[in-house]
């Protein structure tokens, strides 16, 4: 053995520690739509191990869907989602997050009245707000009001400026988080969201609404053989060595079949860059859809993301359902 | 120092170029940077037929190395392949105004042989579109920069599967098939390469060919293991297989020796479906054994396994503690093991990845395995390939080498089935010319995780195993670039010769992945 030669430092978990493997490729719906490598974590890491700027990668940058699919493959244990998000606050700010940032420091004046009642509650977002029937049915499968209560602020605000990679007030901060304190358990729908609270949050369990609904027996007892189910990807990447065991059990017992590659990461239907969530692009699922469809045989799509329930019913004939409306569906 | 521009091929007259290092140590380095004449007139005939060449910096730089991080070069510019009559359109350009053209999948190359010194960087990646799978014929045809991974996620969805492929899941197709390709059923279905049934090719000078044993013969001879010297591999058509998941058996032995033998035991009477060796120190070593039916696996356990000479997990842990009680001077030898098998046997054996006690994913379990636990920044592979016979006594010489530069390694061995009717694709190849039946081949990986090496130390230790392979007569799967100067060494001056002359009456400017062989 030769010692002089060797350098025992640490290694860092960030670009500079990415070793080329390419696993990230695999999984990232973004390189699925463009086989171009410069768009991946990859690309980014390589560019910047030999000096590019986060401005010289602003198409990569803003292109990511944040789906998180890439952070459980990296052998390197590269924090690819809050170094993408970092290389976002390096980067100009779009005039639609600018608006965002104004509102949210005029919200932060509010003080929000003190509620007493249940420990638990629901962060619909702003998609299935839009379903209030879907939300209705989730809330009492979850328990009703008397278990559970809607979050009156579900920082939707605070989920769409993560999204951008922009700084939030400390004051907003601080008035979404106060009541949440209070709460012993907490089912996010949104999955990053999810992902920011949770270190915020030590003392509560967060959860996605799809793991919380997917544990209930009368969700679990209306899945059967012949189903899709499409797992929502960022809660599930972000808690993937945990999920990937529930999800397995559940693929055990009710026989469905998942948007899960041979890598079990969840193939996202509804990937959406930041351009396009800001609504500044326009929206094509189609490469998505159609790669979680291929060659599968099917007899109805379950959905745990109400945005993946619309895409899917756009491009197949196949009832949809989405998992809070699964023991209402007459078809069950 | 005036150096001398050298034409490709040549000899040249400096006295430290690798042709010249004779029993001198040798401490080699990436190829000179091409100056770029031409390079303004190239780009911009590429532009005005419609292709998109990029030259910033940042979209150069993200190839600046390959997956050994120790050749670094930047290309004048970057073009992702996007369909077959663009890369010809792009080689009769490059034909035409002498530039350089390398071509890059995966990038998974340890020697450079994937990165540019300028010129032009080809990335095949971005044709990876399957195009048709017969299920009932078991072909598969499909672009040729596409992982084999992605392959599998398409043959997956009708349960089909490839017939082998390199075990980490993110080598191109084309890449492969240009190089060989080894996995773990090889000592049973041969190398990647030899499941190839027709490629079309971009030649050199930018004409479409669609080759194979019986149309274009003579092309399809020298593009299957030709390092990318004779064309562009744009579509392979390969056969497939129905989809079966592995029943795994691990044997556990402490000579590298008898674990050689066994292996060559089960590999010449076909008793396994799979057959390799990984070891995790020179003194535990793991053969695995894995079978695609119930029935194959019963007829081995009934006929093989009592003539094998490995112990089962239990057996050899209990053998490996009382070898260290009484050498207590090596306990630090033995937390190393204890620790390897605690972060590396949970990762073969993950509950989602397994079914009824039967691995589901391979391609998947092995990858992650090697990534996790040998990947690195740094990446040296040397192997060595020889004939069933000479393997021992290689894999003992190598096995001292890495013994004097590293701590810990690990030495991955497996068997490669050749096919006799196809002896012409494999001259000048890894397969060593002597070998009948079978070659062997043997990956000596130093485990870098904890430390950083200078890249002299890493050339030193690869010369040191490829100079066993001179002596030896043996061959190696990675030759090229940084390593090529061991071509004439190992394959002798009248081949290299022919080859050349091959070479440069296809490629008549010598364009084409130029530094990597010749
Ligand atoms: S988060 Fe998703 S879209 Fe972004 S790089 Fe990772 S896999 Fe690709
Ligand atoms: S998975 Fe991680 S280490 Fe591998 S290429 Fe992607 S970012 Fe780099």
């Amino acid at each position: 053995m030769l010692g002089p030669d060797r350098n025992t430092q640490a290694r860092p978990r960030n670009f500079a520690s990415c070793s080329g493997c390419n696993l990230c490729l695999l999984v990232c719906p973004v390189w699925r739509r463009t086989h171009d490598f410069a768009l991946t974590p990859h690309g980014r890491a390589k560019a910047l191990q030999h000096g590019a700027a986060a401005a010289d990668l602003a198409e990569s940058i803003q292109g990511c869907t944040l789906c998180g699919a890439c952070e459980p493959v990296c052998p390197e244990e590269i924090p690819l989602i809050a170094m993408t998000l970092d290389l976002r606050r390096q980067m100009p700010q779009p005039a639609a997050v600018q608006e965002l940032r104004t509102r949210m420091e005029a919200q932060a004046g509010h003080e929000p009245s003190p509620r007493s009642g249940p420990v638990r509650a629901l962060l619909p977002g702003p998609a299935l707000r839009g379903r209030p029937d879907t939300m209705e049915r989730a809330v009492a499968l979850l328990g009703g009001t008397g278990s559970i209560r809607l979050a009156d602020d579900d920082g939707a605000d605070i989920a769409l400026a993560l999204e951008a990679g922009s700084t939030i007030a400390s004051r907003r901060m601080e008035q979404f988080l106060r009541p949440l304190r209070a709460l012993k358990q907490m089912v996010i729908a949104e999955g990053l969201l999810l992902r920011h609270l949770r270190p915020l949050l030590p003392g509560a369990a967060l959860i996605s609404l799809g793991e919380a609904l997917s544990r209930l027996d009368a969700v679990r007892g209306a899945l059967r053989a012949g189903d899709l189910y499409v797992i929502e990807p960022r809660a599930y990447h972000g808690d993937y060595q945990r999920l990937v065991r529930h999800y397995d059990a559940l693929r055990a017992a009710s026989g469905c079949a998942f948007n899960l590659d041979l890598q079990r990461i969840a193939v996202p239907a509804t990937a959406r860059s930041l351009p396009q969530r800001l609504g500044l692009e326009t929206i094509d699922d189609g490469v998505q859809l159609r790669w979680i469809m291929q060659g599968r045989k099917v007899t109805r799509i379950v959905v745990e993301g109400v945005e993946d329930h619309a895409a899917f019913e756009g491009i197949s004939a196949l009832p949809v359902v989405h998992l809070a409306d699964l023991a209402d569906d007459g078809a069950s | 120092m005036q150096l001398t521009d050298i034409e490709p091929g040549t000899v040249g007259p400096c006295p430290v170029a690798p042709d010249a290092l004779q029993g001198i140590k040798r401490q080699q380095t990436n190829p000179a940077r091409w100056n770029g004449p031409n390079w303004a007139a190239f780009s911009a005939a590429l532009r005005s037929q419609g292709i998109e060449v990029r030259e910033t910096a940042a979209a150069r730089a993200a190839f600046a190395t390959d997956a050994g991080g120790t050749a670094y070069g930047l290309a004048h510019g970057v073009v992702i392949a996007r369909s077959t009559e663009q890369v010809a359109l792009l080689l009769k350009c490059a034909q035409t105004h002498r530039v350089p053209v390398t071509v890059s999948g995966g990038g998974l190359t340890t020697e450079g042989e994937s990165v540019a010194f300028g010129g032009v960087l080809l990335d095949m990646t971005g044709m990876s579109r399957v195009l048709a799978i017969d299920a009932a014929a078991l072909t598969v045809r499909t672009e040729a920069g596409i992982f084999w991974h992605s392959l599998a996620e398409e043959l997956r969805r009708q349960n089909l599967d490839y017939l082998s492929a390199p075990l980490n899941l993110t080598s191109s197709v084309g890449g492969t098939l240009g190089v060989g390709g080894i996995d773990v059923n090889s000592a049973r279905l041969g190398c990647s390469a030899d499941q190839a049934l027709a490629l079309q090719v971009v030649t050199p000078t930018g004409d479409i060919v669609e080759c194979s044993d019986t149309e274009n013969a003579e092309l399809f001879q020298r593009v299957i293991l030709g390092y990318g010297q004779f064309g562009v591999i744009t579509e392979a058509t390969l056969r497939v297989r129905p989809y079966t998941p592995l029943r795994m058996h691990y044997f556990y032995y402490a000579s590298l020796r008898t674990a050689i033998e066994d292996l060559q035991l089960l590999d010449r009477n076909e008793a396994s479906d799979y057959s390799g060796i990984l070891t995790i120190m020179d003194c535990a070593v793991n053969v695995l054994v894995a079978f695609d039916s119930l029935g194959r696996e019963t007829a081995f356990i009934a006929d093989w396994r009592p003539r094998l000479r490995g112990y089962g997990e239990l057996g050899f842990g209990l053998r490996t503690l009382a070898h260290y009680l009484l050498r207590p001077w090596k306990l630090g030898e033995a937390w190393y093991l204890l620790q390897r098998k605690r972060e590396l046997f949970p990762e073969l054996q993950r509950p989602e990845y397994m079914r009824d006690g039967t691995m589901f994913d391979r391609s998947v379990v092995f990858s992650r395995a090697v990534w996790k636990f040998w990947g690195s920044r740094q990446m040296v592979i040397p192997d060595l390939a020889t004939s069933a016979e000479k393997f021992v006594e290689a894999v003992e010489r190598g096995n001292a080498v890495c013994r004097k530069y590293f701590p810990h390694y690990t030495l991955y061995l497996v068997g490669i089935k050749l096919r006799p009717e196809h002896r012409a694709h494999y001259e000048m190849s890894c397969v060593p010319p002597d070998a009948e039946g079978w070659a062997y081949g043997c990956e000596f990986e130093p485990m870098m995780d904890a430390g950083v090496y200078s890249r002299d130390t890493l050339q030193s230790f690869k010369n040191e195993i490829y100079d066993i392979g001179v002596d030896m007569g043996a061959s190696y799967y990675r030759f090229g670039g940084m390593m090529k100067g061991y071509i004439r060494r190992v394959f002798g001056d009248a081949m290299v010769d022919r080859h050349l002359e091959m070479k440069r009456k296809a490629d008549p400017a010598m364009i084409l992945n130029r530094h990597v062989i010749f």
